[in-house]
C-alpha cells in the first residue's frame, strides 16, 4: 500500500552537506513530490535533540514512513529504525538517502552539480519509502559458543575473558604449541617480563577453565551457517569434530618480515641477522655477547627493514612496535654485557607513548642514534673481514658517515599472515595492507562486515602486546554482547520466493554467496526457497531470476522501479 | 538487588547494590565500557563532571586517518549512550568518594552540582540566551569566542539543556521572565547522591597541555599562537567562524606553522613522554587546511613523526604528497612583528643551521597529561598511580584494565596517551574485565 504520509529530512550534517549542497534548494525541488506530508531541515539528523524532535514529528502528524538525506546508510541506519522504532512505526519504513558520500563530498568541487544530484537522490528515495512495507524481524536461537582462532598471547586472552563472562570458547591452534611468537621471547618491553612467561601463564589460566576446550594441531576445515549458529568441522590431529558455535574470534597473529636474499647484505654476509634472531643470541648468552664464535663490541641496527616502504615495496605501513622492540634489546645488551656499542641507524624513531622512556634510557646508555631517508639508505660492505656500515646522516646535515661494526641487526617488521583458507571460509575482508580489515576504525574496531566474525590481535594491524591485549578483550566483550542473549534478530530484509512464478532453474543458487537457496517441494513440482537463517539479503538472486520470481524485502522491485523513475525523471 | 548474571552463585550474606558498574567519566572510554556492559545486560551508572557527555573528541572536528567528521562517528553512541535502557546518567557530577566495604561493595558518594534549569523540561530553545547580559569567555570553544552565563554547551550537547554558570550570572532574571517552559531554577542546591556498586570503570581521560608554561612560544602574549583545540574548534563543523581566521585581526592565515611537542617530550614541563597523537592531529589539521585554504602554506617543524598505526603512515605520505612542508627541527623562540606575524628560530636539521621563518599563524600541537585527580576519591583502599601519574596497571601485559584495587578496572586516555581507536580497544577491555568480574561475583 502506497504510503500517503511521508516525512523528509535533509541534514546539513554540520557542513558537511550544506556547505556544498543548497539545502534549501533541495527541500524547495523535492516538496512537491507526491506524499511528502513534513519536510525540514537539520544541522545534524542524528543527533539526541533532532531524533526526539522526529519521534514528535511521527507521533503528532501520524507519518507513516520518514526519510532521512544525510550520510552514509552504513553509519545511521540502525539510529534512524531506531528513531521509527521509538516513535511507534515500522522502522522498515524508513529510508535512508545518502547525500554527503554520495554528492557533497564526491563533488565538493560542483556545489550546483552537487546539489542537483541530491534532489535526485532526494526524489528516490521517497519513491521508495511511497512503496515500502512494514516488515518484522523474526529471533533465533543462538548458541554462547565462540571459537577463537589462534593460541597465541592474543587468542588464549580473547579465550579467557570469553570464559570468565560466560562463554564457552574452542581455542584452536593450527600448531602443536600455544603461545605463538610470544612463547620463546625473553623480557618484553616495557615490563621485561619474559615472554616465556606470559604465555605459561596465560596457558595455566586457560586449563584452569573448565568452559575453555583448547585443540591444538587442530584445523578448521568446513564451516556452514551464520551467526549465532555456524557448524563447523575441526581437524584435530587426524579425528574430525563437529562444533556448534555462534561466532569466530579470529587471532591468528603475524609473521615476522624475512628480509629478502641481499637486502642489507642478508644471507649474503654472516653477520647481518634480523632483530628475532638477535633476541634470541641476547637471551641465550650469558656474560660475553658472542655470535659465530666471535665477541660483539659493536652492533648496527637497520630500521625499517620490510615496513614503509617505497613504490617497489609492498609494506607501505609502519610496524609499529619495531622502533621500541630494537631499543629495548639495546638496553637489554647494556644491561646484560659489558662494552658494547649500540648504533641505531633508524628514519626516525617512533617510540611512541610511554615507550619514549626507553628511548631516553638508551640514549641515556650512549647508543648513537644516525638518520636516514630512504632515498640514501645505510650500505652494507665488507673489507678485509671487516664489515662497514655506510650512511648519510640527516641528524649531522646529511654528512656521510661510516664504521666497522660486528653484527648488523635487521630491525624487521610484521608481515600480514598468510591464511587463504580461513579467510575464504570466514569471507574475512583483506584490507590494502593485506592485514584483516575491521568495519570501522573507531566505531566497531573488532567487527568485520561477516556478522560473527570478529577479529583481534595482529592480524588486523600490527601492535604491541597491550594493544593486543586490549584488542581480544575488547573482541570478547563485543561478541559476549550478542551472544549472551541467547537469541539473535534476523534482519527482515530477506529474498522472498513466489512458489507459483519458480520453475527452479537453480540460477539463484548458484548465485547466493550464503547457501541460502534450497529446494523445496511446491504443489507437485520442486522450486526455490530461502533458509532465512543464513540469507543475509544481499540481492545477488534476484537479477538472476528469469522469471521474476524473487523479491528482496526492503528493496522491492516496486520500489526500485520507483527510485528509477524518480532519477530518470 | 541488581540481578547478576551468574545466578548459580548465591550470596551468603545480604548485599544491596544499587547498580552493577559505576563508570566515571562519559568521554568515549567510558561511554564505549558502559554500553559493552549494559548489552550484556548489566547496569551502568554513568557520571560525568561537564555539562554534556561526549568528552574531548564531540569537540572536534575531522578525525584521522579517515578524515570522517567527528560528530558524525561520536553522536550515534553518544546518543545510544544517553538511550540505553540498562545505562543512567548524570551529568554536572563528581564522584565524591569511593569506599570499599568488607563485603566488596563499594559505598559511593556523588556530588551532583546545580544546574540552574530544569533538565527534563528545557527544551533547548536557547531564547535565554538571547536575553542573559553577562558575556564570558565560550570553554566549549576554547575561548575563541563568548557565550552567555546562561548557555547550552554546544550545538551536539547531550543532554541539549542550558545550564546557568552561576559565578558569572547577575541574578538579573531576564531568563527566567524570558523562558517559555518555567525552567529556570536558581533554587536549586549542591546534592549529595548515595549509592552503593559492586564495581568501578575509572575513565576519567586526560587533561591537555596548557602552553602557558612554556614562554618562549609565547601562547597568552602573542595572538596569533593558538593552541591545536582552538585549531580544531576552527575547521569544525560547528565552527565558530565559520572560516579559518587568525586570532588577531581576522585575517586568513596563509603561513601557517605547527610546532610538534608541545608539552610532550620536553623535561623541562615535566612531561618526558610522546603523547601519542600529536603528530597525527597534525597532520591531519594540515590536510584540513590545505582543502580549506588551497593557497596557504603549511609548514610543520617536528621532531620525530609517530605515524605507527594503521593507516597512518600512509596518511603522513599523503599530507607530504598535498604539499605539507614538514622541517625536522625543534624551534628554539618565537617572536612577534607588528603586523602580528611570527618569528620562528629554530635549528634546521637538514642543514645543520639556525634559521628563522616568518608565519602568520603558529598552532602548537600540545601534548596530553594524566588527571589523577580522581585517585583522592578512594578513601579507604587506593588507588595507586605510575611514576608519570597514570592510573597504574599492575598487570599491563595480562589484564591491562585492572588496578591496584580489586573491582576497580581502567579504561582509555586514564592509563596513557592513546588514540580513539585505541581507547575504544581499552574501553572494550575493562567492559570485557568488569564483566568476568561481576560474573564471579559471590
Amino acid at each position: 500500500m502506497t504510503k500517503k504520509k511521508i516525512g523528509v529530512y535533509v541534514c546539513h550534517c554540520g557542513g558537511n552537506i550544506s556547505d556544498y549542497v543548497d539545502i534549501e534548494k533541495v527541500k524547495e525541488a523535492v516538496k512537491d513530490e507526491a506524499n511528502v506530508y513534513l519536510l525540514k531541515n537539520t544541522l545534524f539528523a542524528c543527533s539526541d535533540s533532532s531524533q526526539k524532535e522526529m519521534v514528535a514529528d511521527i507521533q503528532a502528524n501520524e507519518l507513516d514512513a520518514i526519510v532521512v538525506a544525510s550520510c552514509s546508510p552504513k553509519l545511521h541506519v540502525p539510529t534512524f529504525r531506531g528513531v521509527a522504532q521509538r516513535a511507534g512505526m515500522n522502522p522498515y519504513n524508513y529510508v535512508q538517502v545518502n547525500i554527503r558520500e554520495q554528492s557533497s563530498w564526491a563533488h565538493s568541487d560542483n556545489p550546483i552539480g552537487a546539489t542537483e544530484k541530491a534532489i535526485l537522490l532526494v526524489k528516490a528515495g521517497i519513491a521508495r519509502a511511497s512503496e515500502s512495507e512494514a516488515l518484522t524481524s523474526s529471533k533465533i536461537p543462538a548458541a554462547n559458543v565462540v571459537a577463537v582462532i589462534g593460541a597465541g598471547v592474543g587468542g588464549m586472552r580473547s579465550a579467557i575473558a570469553l570464559a570468565d563472562m560466560g562463554t564457552e570458547v574452542y581455542l584452536i591452534e593450527k600448531e602443536k604449541n600455544i603461545g605463538g611468537h610470544v612463547a620463546s621471547f625473553g623480557p618484553l618491553f616495557t615490563t621485561d617480563k619474559l615472554g616465556s612467561e606470559l604465555s605459561a601463564n596465560l596457558f595455566a589460566e586457560v586449563k584452569k577453565r573448565a568452559n575453555i576446550k583448547l585443540f591444538t594441531n587442530a584445523e578448521m576445515i568446513e564451516k556452514k551457517g551464520s551467526i549465532g549458529n555456524f557448524d563447523i568441522q575441526v581437524k584435530v590431529d587426524d579425528e574430525v569434530l563437529p562444533l556448534h558455535v555462534g561466532a569466530f574470534v579470529v587471532n591468528t597473529g603475524f609473521d615476522s618480515y624475512q628480509p629478502q636474499q641481499g637486502e642489507y647484505g642478508f644471507g649474503e654476509q654472516v653477520n647481518v641477522i634480523t632483530l628475532p634472531e638477535f633476541k634470541k643470541l641476547i637471551d641465550n648468552s650469558t656474560d660475553k655477547l658472542i655470535f659465530n664464535g666471535k665477541t660483539i663490541k659493536k652492533v648496527a641496527y637497520i630500521y625499517c627493514v620490510g615496513s614503509r616502504q617505497d613504490d617497489e615495496g609492498d609494506n607501505k605501513y609502519c610496524s609499529r612496535f619495531c622502533c621500541t622492540a630494537a631499543i629495548h634489546a639495546s638496553v637489554q645488551v647494556n644491561k646484560k654485557f659489558k662494552n658494547v656499542t649500540n648504533l641505531h641507524f633508524n628514519r626516525g624513531i617512533r617510540t611512541y607513548g610511554k615507550q619514549e622512556l626507553l628511548y631516553e634510557e638508551s640514549s641515556r646508555n650512549g647508543d648513537i642514534y644516525l638518520q636516514f631517508n630512504l632515498d640514501s639508505i645505510p650500505e652494507i660492505t665488507q673489507q678485509g673481514g671487516k664489515t662497514f656500515v655506510k650512511v648519510k646522516d640527516i641528524l649531522s646535515a646529511g654528512k656521510e658517515v661510516e664504521t666497522d661494526v660486528d653484527l648488523v641487526v635487521l630491525v624487521t617488521g610484521m608481515v600480514p599472515r598468510k591464511n587463504d583458507l580461513l579467510v575464504k571460509q570466514l569471507k574475512i575482508p583483506v584490507g590494502r595492507d593485506n592485514f584483516f580489515n575491521e568495519i570501522h576504525m573507531k566505531l566497531r574496531p573488532v567487527e568485520t562486515v561477516i556478522d560473527g566474525v570478529l577479529i583481534a590481535g595482529t592480524c588486523q594491524s600490527p601492535k604491541n602486546i597491550l594493544e593486543t591485549m586490549n584488542s581480544s578483550m575488547a573482541a570478547a566483550a563485543k561478541i559476549n554482547s550478542v551472544l549472551t542473549k541467547g537469541e539473535m534478530t534476523l534482519d527482515p530484509t530477506l529474498a522472498k520466493i513466489n512458489p507459483s512464478q519458480c520453475t527452479w532453474c537453480g540460477k539463484c543458487a548458484e548465485a547466493c554467496p550464503f547457501d541460502a537457496i534450497v529446494q523445496t517441494e511446491f504443489e507437485g513440482r520442486m522450486v526455490a526457497k530461502i533458509n532465512e537463517a543464513n540469507c543475509k539479503g544481499c540481492g545477488m538472486c534476484t537479477p538472476v531470476c528469469p522469471t521474476d520470481a524473487i523479491d528482496l524485502a526492503g528493496f522491492t522491485n516496486a520500489q526500485i522501479e520507483g527510485m528509477i523513475d524518480a532519477l530518470a525523471e | 538487588m541488581e540481578a547478576t548474571k551468574n545466578d548459580n552463585i548465591i550470596s551468603t550474606e545480604e548485599r544491596v547494590a544499587d547498580y552493577d558498574v559505576l563508570v566515571v567519566g562519559a568521554g568515549i572510554a567510558g561511554e564505549e565500557s558502559a554500553l559493552k556492559l549494559a548489552d550484556m545486560g548489566y547496569k551502568v551508572l554513568l557520571i560525568e563532571r561537564e555539562p554534556s557527555i561526549g568528552g574531548k573528541m564531540i569537540l572536534l572536528s575531522k578525525v584521522f586517518p579517515t578524515l570522517d567528521c567527528a560528530a558524525c562517528i561520536t553522536t550515534p553512541k553518544v546518543s545510544e549512550t544517553a538511550r540505553h535502557p540498562n545505562i543512567t546518567i548524570l551529568t554536572l557530577t563528581e564522584a565524591e568518594s569511593i569506599i570499599k566495604e568488607e563485603n566488596n561493595l563499594f559505598s559511593v558518594t556523588l556530588k551532583k552540582h546545580p544546574r540552574y534549569v530544569a533538565e527534563n523540561d528545557c527544551t533547548g530553545c536557547q531564547e535565554c540566551e538571547t536575553v542573559c547580559p553577562s558575556v564570558v569567555k565560550d570553554q566549549f570553544q576554547f575561548n575563541l569566542v563568548a557565550r552567555k552565563a546562561v548557555y547550552i554547551p554546544f550545538n551536539i550537547a547531550n543532554p541539549r539543556v542550558a545550564l546557568i554558570d552561576i559565578e558569572n550570572c547577575t541574578l538579573c532574571g531576564a531568563c527566567e521572565q524570558k523562558c517559555p517552559s518555567n525552567c529556570i531554577d536558581f533554587t536549586q542546591k549542591e546534592e549529595l547522591i548515595n549509592i552503593k556498586v559492586k564495581s568501578v570503570i575509572v575513565a576519567t581521560g586526560f587533561k591537555l597541555f596548557d602552553p602557558i608554561s612554556i614562554e618562549r612560544y609565547g601562547y597568552g602574549k602573542y595572538k596569533n599562537v593558538i593552541t591545536s583545540m582552538q585549531m580544531e574548534r576552527e575547521l569544525a563543523p560547528t565552527r565558530p567562524f565559520n572560516h579559518v581566521l587568525r586570532p588577531s585581526d581576522g585575517k586568513v592565515p596563509d603561513k601557517i606553522a605547527y610546532i610538534f611537542c608541545a608539552g610532550s617530550r620536553d623535561h623541562t614541563v615535566g612531561n618526558p613522554i610522546c603523547s601519542q597523537v600529536c603528530c597525527m592531529y597534525s597532520t591531519k589539521q594540515a590536510q584540513l587546511l590545505m582543502g580549506a585554504l588551497p593557497m596557504a602554506d603549511i609548514s610543520l617543524y617536528y621532531i620525530n613523526i609517530r605515524a605507527f598505526g594503521k593507516g597512518f603512515n600512509e596518511f603522513y605520505m599523503q599530507a607530504k604528497d598535498m604539499g605539507a612542508n614538514y622541517v625536522k627541527g625543534k624551534i628554539g623562540s618565537i617572536s612577534e612583528k607588528e603586523n602580528g606575524n611570527l618569528i620562528l628560530r629554530y635549528e634546521d636539521i637538514n642543514t645543520g643551521k639556525v634559521t628563522e621563518k616568518e608565519h602568520d599563524l603558529v598552532v602548537l600541537s600540545v601534548g596530553l597529561l594524566a588527571n589523577p585527580e580522581i585517585t583522592k576519591v578512594f578513601k579507604n583502599e587506593k588507588l595507586e598511580l605510575d611514576a608519570l601519574k597514570y592510573i597504574k596497571q599492575p598487570d599491563l601485559l595480562q589484564s591491562p584494565a585492572t588496578t591496584s584495587i580489586k573491582g576497580v578496572f581502567v579504561a582509555g586516555t586514564a592509563t596513557a596517551p592513546m588514540d580513539i581507536p585505541d581507547t575504544i580497544m581499552s574501553a572494550g577491555a575493562a567492559a570485557s574485565e568488569t564483566s568476568g568480574y561481576l560474573n564471579q561475583w559471590s
